[in-house]
């Protein structure tokens, strides 16, 4: 058992026999008030997020999930497919992987994480940092180079990110997954 | 149906907790027609407060709601339809079994400190999941519309309000207290926790052209009052009298009389967070001793509610009222800012009439609690 205050974002506990997804913790402590802790967290089953407040010293479940190295593989009517070095498959429904989903592009190398709770695929965790390619932007309108001016940018799936000022048509970036924000440009993949 | 509620309260120290949760289950039971079981661990504090009861019997019926001694040995009772655990307090082990063991399981809510901070408006309500299928509900009384607002027992203010204006009733109620109110004099009460500031504040009555009657809970900064007469014992059977200031030790009010006390006097010093609310109620110019902690933690809270207090107070009168208040807080000497107060004290008794006129408002604690339940349902 931990305690609620233990607990950080992307952590795991169990409830009631289902696992939630810590995704966001506030620790507040008021003059005699109990310190606490208010919870956004998701249900990695059924996808729904609720909001919660715990003691900061109440006991929790954590789960330590099973985690298998997969790479993305293909879509077919909304099921995305990823595969494991043994050629075992994957497959995941839009909803299971709506937090990555703006970063699914087909011929994507990335090495991803399939997620398993007692067995069962749940979701899928991309690497912190992934490179995307640039397929459309505006040119530079004030060129500027610090890097400090943003402007929007498509990639190849339709995502939106914000880039630097100086990024153009065809440069590749890193993108921070936890963020969705743009973090440099970056060397082609391959 | 009549639902039954359980509120369990544990006597940390002084009169807060019992305070408050003796009141909720008053209000509870004579308001919304409900079965109202008061637990607590320390019944001599609840006498204290209601002297009809008595402290020996484990079980009494006071005033509609059934008051039970919560003994350290539980012995195992049918859970309510409502559970309320008092400040975090922490429920016997075999109660929430019960809770769990029901066809439809218990409401529990815990009932939090009063905080004027924004935080409290965003947790207000949440659930929290205890295991195996029970839930407990955060409840945080507050000064929004998004909290759950204050206690307020129905008929509060038109009683005060009648009171106030009845100059016989007031000399009458101070009459049987012992206090004789010459002409002149601004009446002050005075309930804090041990302070600091103390002598400097008696310091700067005692200096004031206006003079003082200061009246004390026997009990109340008695170590603090002895030092700053030189004196080994007081008591009340006597004043105390420095410059402008006279100084009278009263006897240890029921909530009614303390009532009647903050509604008779032009200033309250009150404590904690039940004589901070009957302050508010009583529009009267009141300075709030928090509860002090030692990392501090209270100072923000103190600030939170200055800040919202102060929202239509203009500028100067409202930097006076702060510093005062920081003064008497932190400890420090309170000759400057208690002038500068004193000074301002026509436009903050009526600030604070407004702001008592716009507190009720508001929802009350009590209501609030029972729709919460309703929707529960």
């Amino acid at each position: 058992m931990k305690t609620a205050q233990e607990m950080k974002p992307n952590s795991v506990m169990l409830i009631d026999g289902q696992p939630w997804m810590v995704q966001k913790a506030e620790f507040t402590k008021s003059g005699r008030n109990s310190a606490i802790v208010k919870m956004k967290l998701k249900n990695l089953l059924s996808g729904s997020t609720t909001e919660t407040v715990f003691k900061s010293e109440d006991k929790v479940e954590p789960v330590i999930l099973e985690r298998i190295a997969v790479t993305y593989s293909y879509v077919a009517d909304s099921v995305y497919v990823f595969m494991d070095d043994e050629f075992n498959q994957y497959e995941l429904s839009e909803d299971d992987i709506e937090s990555v989903l703006p970063y699914i592009v087909d011929g994507m190398t990335d090495i991803c994480e399939a997620v398993f709770f007692e067995g069962k695929v749940i979701s899928v965790d991309l690497p912190t940092t992934i490179v995307r390619q640039i397929v459309y932007t505006e040119g530079s309108a004030r060129g500027d180079t610090s890097g400090k001016v943003m402007k929007p940018a498509k990639l190849s799936n339709g995502t939106e990110v914000k880039v630097a000022d100086f990024c153009e048509i065809d440069d590749w970036i890193e993108i921070d997954t936890r963020n969705g924000e743009y973090k440099c440009r970056a060397k082609a993949p391959f | 149906m009549r639902f039954t509620w359980d509120i369990f309260c544990t006597v940390i120290d002084n009169f807060g907790d019992i305070g408050v949760t003796w009141r909720l289950a008053r209000q509870l039971a004579a308001e919304h027609d409900l079965d109202v079981r008061l637990w607590v661990d320390d019944l001599g504090a609840f006498v204290r407060l209601c002297p009809s009861a008595d402290a020996s019997l484990a079980v009494q019926e006071v005033q509609g709601v059934a008051v039970h001694y919560w003994a350290a040995q539980w012995s195992p009772v049918a859970a309510a339809d409502v559970v309320i655990e008092a400040f975090a307090c922490e429920l016997p082990p075999a109660y929430i079994a019960g809770m769990q063991g029901r066809e439809r399981p218990s409401l529990w809510l815990n009932l939090e400190y009063l905080s004027a901070e924004a935080w409290v408006d965003d947790c207000h309500g949440l659930p929290s999941p205890q295991g195996k299928g029970l839930q407990k509900y955060f409840f945080f009384p507050g000064f929004s519309t998004r909290s759950g607002g204050l206690l307020r027992e129905a008929g509060l203010i038109a009683r005060r309000r009648a009171f106030q204006c009845d100059i016989a009733a007031q000399q009458a109620f101070l009459h049987d207290i012992g206090v004789a109110r010459a002409s002149g004099h601004r009446l002050i009460s005075l309930f804090c926790y041990e302070n600091s500031a103390l002598s400097s504040l008696l310091d700067a009555l005692a200096e004031s052209v206006q003079p003082s009657l200061l009246l004390v809970p026997e009990g109340c900064v008695s170590a603090g009052l002895k030092s700053y007469f030189g004196l080994e014992h007081i008591s009340r059977d006597h004043s105390y009298e420095r410059g402008a200031l006279t100084v009278q030790l009263i006897p240890f009010l029921s909530q009614q009389d303390y009532d009647y006390l903050l509604w008779s006097c032009d200033l309250n010093f009150v404590r904690g967070e039940d004589s901070f609310i009957r302050a508010q109620w009583a529009a009267r110019p009141f300075i709030w001793h928090i509860y002090p902690q030692q990392d501090e933690v209270h100072i923000d809270k103190l600030q939170a509610f200055l800040d919202r207090f102060s929202v239509c107070l203009d500028g100067a009168c409202s930097e006076v009222l702060s510093a005062l208040s920081m003064d008497w807080n932190e400890g420090r000497n309170m000759a400057q800012s208690w002038r500068r107060y004193d000074a301002a004290s026509p436009v903050l008794a009526g600030h604070t009439a407004d702001w008592s006129a716009r507190l009720a408002e508001g929802e009350n604690l009590a209501y609030s609690l029972v729709q919460f339940h309703q929707n529960w349902l």
